[in-house]
């Protein structure tokens, strides 16, 4: 891939602005045996805690019009299984791994991300607080900004490593969370995680999901999506990755006219797991035709 | 967990044939360039350029693999109707093959217990098993006569005992009767697939007779490959357990109680 793609998002430089979203590609070696990892932007893997997570009582998933709602609740290895067995092989695929971070609290934030520091390859940490299916932590620390901030804090302290913070769609006032986490040292910001949803089957009249809400993710949540980077882009001035249901070169482009820097892909690697290389494909194709960089496009929507 | 490599790729592949083989079942042969690998009882995620409504793929037991695919659709929703109406010609994307098949028999005979749609990967093991000169019984359950797809194929190959709930065809009554008898000579190994009640009655018939079941499960999932963790069972002890990566193809005691 040429350098036309290449992205700088503070300290963090990455080889084009197209990442996967954390949740949707697992820990990136499931999909090395359909492609070459190493190209895609940046792989966010699924949220990592101290300890492993079993996750909800299942149905965890459903599909809903041009979206589906999850209730995973956090299902991971763990940090120790990832580092040792995942990282290696991440390392030897030469992928540029972001580290999805949750904990039930900043402390527990700060200890899992000051063992991150020590970890060789991981190019940056992404900080969840807006995860919508866990009891504790997750969602709560992302809707205002006075516990954002504090987590933000308290990460910043423990980690030399690029911090982004990933903000929910839910908060209060998003804006108002993202000026927090940046006073609090973030270095970008993500947004959005999944709205809580919820869909009930008519015929047994129980929800669709085990625990009976999950996160919206998909086509469906574009516009909201679209429509709070656009929001957030303006009130701070650290660089923005935006997500919410992107599925084609159209729909990033779209993201970046709002005011996102980088984008990443969710869902849509359901539906197709190339879809992220393809997007990486036509926007080069598109930023050559057009002699620019994707940067040039940031914030450049036209308000009437 | 442990992710290996395995053969699953990414295949575009174009229409071939759509057959009806009963009402609202489709038989759908697609032409793939790259082969589609697969072993009996594994599946692939299967999706046309059909814009972002569905948005997921739908998974499908393989039936045949090689470079000509195919797959038994069941109509049952939007993802399968538009899959059933496709046509000749039309592009679709196919991930596979995906999790663990069948682990063949080493002893003698091999029963085959199908529910519905559920024929589809054994259709498969019958046509792996059939040249390999495994003696099968093929025990067929269906709701009525116009539910049995792939019937004449499997009669063409086994010795097919055919049951219906409502009596059109066959034995009047459920798969799992004429199975206990099946099972009296219990130098055998059962596979199955279907509805989950069903698989379950088949998994403790099975149990009680002293013969070794491995159950194809089916749960909702969105990648079929690991990464979503949306496939998830819960096991006798609690713990979850994976469709798409520890299954679909599961000793039934390990998922129904029982394992010594
Ligand atoms: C590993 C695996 C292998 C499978 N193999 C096959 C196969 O070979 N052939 C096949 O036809 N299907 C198979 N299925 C099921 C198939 O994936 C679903 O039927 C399909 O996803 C439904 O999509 P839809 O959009 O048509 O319906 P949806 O909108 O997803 O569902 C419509 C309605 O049908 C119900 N439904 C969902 N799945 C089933 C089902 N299996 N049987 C009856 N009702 C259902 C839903 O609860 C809902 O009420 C398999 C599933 C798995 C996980
Ligand atoms: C099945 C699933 C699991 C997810 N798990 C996580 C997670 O572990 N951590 C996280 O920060 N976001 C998680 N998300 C949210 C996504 O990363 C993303 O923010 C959201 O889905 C919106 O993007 P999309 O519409 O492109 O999917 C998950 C989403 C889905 C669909």
């Amino acid at each position: 891939m040429s350098n036309i793609l290449e992205t700088t998002l503070g300290p963090l430089v990455l080889k084009n602005p197209v990442m996967v979203a954390s949740g949707t590609f697992g820990y990136g070696l499931e999909y090395s045996d359909v492609m070459d990892i190493s190209v895609i932007g940046g792989i966010s893997v699924k949220g990592i805690s101290l300890a492993p997570r079993p996750g909800n009582p299942p149905p965890r998933m459903c599909e809903t019009p041009s979206g589906m709602l999850n209730s995973i609740g956090l299902a991971n290895v763990g940090f120790d299984v990832f580092v040792n067995d995942m990282m290696p092989r991440l390392r030897d695929a030469k992928a540029t791994v972001i580290a999805n971070a949750y904990g039930t609290s900043a402390d527990e934030f700060a200890e899992l991300c000051r063992k991150f520091d020590d970890v060789e390859g991981i190019a940056a940490i992404e900080v969840n607080i807006s995860c919508p299916n866990v009891k504790s932590g997750g969602i709560h620390f992302g809707v205002s900004g006075k516990p954002a901030a504090e987590v933000t804090r308290a990460v910043r302290k423990a980690t030399r490593l690029p911090v982004m913070v990933k903000l929910s769609p839910e908060a209060n006032d998003i804006k108002d969370v993202a000026r927090a986490i940046e006073d609090a040292g973030a270095d970008s910001v993500s947004l959005i995680n999944t709205f809580r949803g919820m869909s009930i089957d008519v015929n047994t009249r129980k929800p669709r999901l085990g625990v009976g809400f999950g996160g919206l993710s998909g086509p469906a949540i574009r516009p909201l999506a679209v429509r709070m980077v656009y929001e957030v882009a303006r009130a701070v001035t650290i660089p923005v990755v935006g997500m919410g249901g992107i599925t084609c070169l159209r729909d990033a482009l779209e993201f970046f006219l709002a005011g996102a820097s980088a984008i990443q892909v969710g869902t849509a690697n359901f539906s197709n797991p190339m879809v992220a290389i393809e997007i990486i494909d036509a926007l080069e194709k598109y930023c050559i035709e057009k002699n620019i960089r994707p940067s040039d496009l940031v914030g450049k929507v036209e308000m009437g | 967990m442990a992710i290996e490599h395995t053969n699953k790729k990414y295949l575009k592949t174009i229409v071939k044939n759509v057959e009806t083989v009963a009402p609202g079942y489709s038989l759908l042969s697609f032409d793939c360039e790259t082969p589609l690998l697969g072993r009996p009882g594994q599946f692939v995620m299967i999706r046309g350029a059909w814009g972002v409504n569905p948005v997921l793929p739908r998974a499908f037991s393989i039936v045949k693999a090689g470079n000509v695919g195919q797959v038994l659709v069941r109509d049952v929703g939007p993802g399968t109707a538009l899959l059933c109406n496709m046509h000749v010609g039309d592009e679709l994307n196919v991930l596979g093959p995906l999790g663990n098949g069948f682990i063949e028999p080493k002893s003698s005979r091999a029963v085959l217990v199908a529910g519905g749609v559920g024929v589809a990967p054994l259709v498969f093991l019958m046509e792996q098993l059939v040249p390999k000169r495994v003696p099968i019984t093929f025990l067929y359950g269906a709701r009525t006569a116009n539910d049995l797809p792939l019937k004449v194929r499997i009669e063409a190959s086994a010795d097919l005992i055919v049951t219906t709930e409502d009596g059109s065809v066959g034995t009047k009554g459920l798969v799992t009767q004429p199975l206990v008898d099946v099972l009296k000579d219990p130098n055998c190994v059962v596979y199955s697939c279907g509805p989950n009640a069903m698989l379950e009655a088949v998994g403790r018939v099975s149990m009680d007779a002293g013969v070794e079941c491995q159950v194809a499960l089916e749960s909702p999932m969105a990648c079929g490959m690991g990464t979503c963790k949306g496939c998830a069972v819960v096991k006798p002890d609690g713990s979850f357990t994976y469709v798409c990566t520890d299954g679909p193809v599961f000793v039934a005691a390990s998922i129904y109680g029982g394992e010594k």
